[in-house]
């Protein structure tokens, strides 16, 4: 009960959110974005036709009715149809599930190498292996991503490298099929995101050992493996469960977007980024309002589950 | 600048800091050849056509020609004088914009500044980074500042909210409070007292974004939407994808190896302020 109402509390504090990101990206994007009216127009038009399309795109009504119109778009979720005449939630419910089984190993690799190279690092603190780990870390941290993509590119799928899995593309209709084409998108992505999460685990790792209780569990003599578990890594939660939740958004969104334009993948990414060069404002619409309202759950979800691992946190 | 001032101590230990003073000097090597490029000393030829397609290393052209037969090496080195320009504007933007609103926020705490300022933030958080300056591009239609804006308008958020947390800190702090009693504008006391005690975050965070910049320059390029009017290590890289297929690296390697050296550096002197400026930071 406790939890539902301040589930409810917290909805209705994301809606100045929601507000303010529609408001923004209704301005940039679609306001003051790409005027669509020649691109739905023949050659040589007459001024009537011009007239006419602007008024079927809604040019003619001032900023404060079209905003409203996006609003409603919005809440009833009906975004109508992209330039292409495909319903956008349709073109959606197409890309999404490309963009989520693409990024998905890697981000999960990312996280789960750079915490094993955390902890190796922490325990052996100060020593050569931290040093080592850490200026590893340092060199994924300052290779540009497009980098990492074009090196793997070279090293994986041309014919001076190993030539193993195609140049780009996509296909997922058999899981053999799936492996050949995510594997070098994948080990790009974990390559970018390793450095920063070994620096991240490594620095939470090593604040949560240096702790008083830790040292006086030692000194209980208690097993190193259970001081571990009960004593470093249940106080990491914390900040491990806001990291990784606050990246939902970003990689669901934002970060397939450079991979699938390189690699012409067709995910939300390639599909959002082709929508706002073309200025194919339903798609937009759909997009950045989604995120938000992902952003503002995603909020939500992270207070409930610091209530779940620790309980000094009280949802009010 | 009194030796036991914060200061004065941590610039004792950076100057202790082997790898950080190397870091640092490497950065200074390169802020040179980007002075050098704006003096117009060198690698002003960049845009000439000075030989044939994608002609191999040589002893006139360095690093090799590219697909219309200008020297790859002057351009690179052109590029530097970019980045630092990218980097520098950026970097100096955001930390001026995430330092001020940061403090009025922070110092304004519980009122509706503060609601409004932590809105801002919230909003630009819940858009994902690359869709916003793909929008503020497309925007101010092609605009040479697009870029610079829309990063601008993005990174302050991170030091906004670092300078929010410290100026709640120091807001109840006994000088701010004596200040207050004499009658000292609150204006005045924002930036006179209080901002000047939060230059240690602001350098650190001044540093990381000039990385940033930098990286996000070369996959705004990639994307189209990087420099317009110039030479960059972005627009190199957004060439070479084109040719590395193909068997020819020059491109790619000169600018990719010059933008890492530069980048790795800038990371290390990050490291090194923080290590310094941060009594707090275990390591």
């Amino acid at each position: 009960m406790e939890l539902l109402q301040y589930s409810l509390r917290k909805l209705l504090g994301g809606i100045p959110l929601v507000i303010g990101v529609t408001l923004v990206s209704f301005a940039l994007m679609v306001y003051f974005g790409p005027d669509q009216t020649y691109l739905l127009l023949g050659k040589n038009p007459t001024p009537e036709q011009i007239l006419e399309v602007r008024q079927q795109l809604g040019y003619d009504q001032p900023f404060i009715t079209r905003y409203l119109g996006f609003l409603r778009e919005i809440v009833t979720l009906d975004f109508g149809a992209a330039s292409t005449g495909e319903p956008v939630m349709d073109l959606l419910a197409k890309t999404m599930p490309v963009s989520l089984i693409l990024i998905l190993p890697g981000f999960i690799l990312g996280h789960v190498v750079g915490l094993m190279m955390a902890l190796a690092a922490a325990y052996w603190r100060g020593r050569w292996l931290d040093k080592l780990i850490m200026a590893i870390a340092v060199v994924g941290m300052s290779i540009s991503f497009l980098i990492v993509i074009i090196g793997f590119q070279i090293l994986l799928s041309s014919s001076d490298g190993l030539d193993l899995f195609p140049v780009r593309g996509w296909n997922a209709s058999t899981f053999a099929d799936y492996l050949t084409y995510v594997t070098v998108p994948t080990l790009a992505t974990m390559f970018v995101a390793v450095g920063y999460e070994t620096r991240f685990y490594r620095s939470i790792l090593v604040e949560e050992m240096s702790r008083d209780h830790v040292r006086t569990a030692r000194a209980f003599g208690l097993p190193e493996s259970r001081i571990f578990v009960r004593n470093i890594l249940k106080n990491c939660l914390i900040p491990i469960i806001t990291r990784i939740m606050f990246s939902i958004p970003q990689v669901a969104i934002g970060g397939a977007l450079l991979i699938e334009s390189y690699f012409g993948i067709p995910g939300v990414g390639k599909a959002t980024y082709e929508a706002i060069v073309t200025g194919d404002q339903p798609v937009l619409k759909a997009v950045v309002s989604l995120t938000a309202i992902l952003f503002v759950l995603v909020v939500i979800l992270t207070d409930i589950l610091y209530r779940a691992v620790d309980p000094r946190v009280t949802l009010k | 600048m009194s030796a036991g001032s914060l200061w004065g101590k941590a610039a004792r230990k950076f100057a202790r800091d082997r790898l950080g003073m190397l870091a640092l000097a490497v950065v200074a090597g390169y802020f040179l050849v980007a002075v050098g490029v704006w003096f117009g000393w060198w690698a002003s030829g960049w845009p000439d056509l000075t030989g044939s397609k994608w002609e191999p290393v040589s002893a006139s052209h360095w690093f090799g020609t590219n697909v219309i037969g200008q020297d790859i090496f002057d351009r690179a080195i052109y590029s530097t004088a970019t980045a630092f320009e990218v980097g520098l504007v950026v970097a100096l933007a955001a930390t001026a914009l995430g330092a001020v609103l940061g403090a009025f926020a922070g110092f304004f705490a519980g009122s509706w500044i503060d609601d409004l300022i932590v809105w801002v933030m919230g909003v630009l958080d819940a858009i994902p980074f690359y869709l916003f300056v793909a929008a503020v591009a497309f925007a101010l239609a092609g605009n040479d500042w697009s870029m610079h804006a829309a990063m601008i308008a993005t990174f302050w958020v991170g030091t906004g909210r670092l300078i929010r947390g410290e100026v709640i800190k120091l807001r109840g702090m006994e000088y701010v409070e004596a200040a207050h009693s004499i009658g000292v504008p609150e204006t005045t006391i924002i930036f006179r007292h209080i901002l000047p005690n939060t230059s240690h975050i602001l350098l650190v965070q001044a540093s990381v974004m000039f990385v940033g910049a930098i990286k996000a320059e070369v996959i705004l390029s990639f994307l189209g939407l990087g420099i317009k009017d110039g030479m960059s290590w972005g627009l190199m890289i957004d060439e070479s994808t084109k040719e590395v297929l193909a068997g020819f690296y020059n491109n790619f390697l000169a600018a990719s190896v010059l933008m890492f050296g530069l980048v790795m550096a800038f990371n290390a002197v990050a490291d090194a302020l923080q290590d310094a400026l941060d009594p707090r930071k275990v390591s």
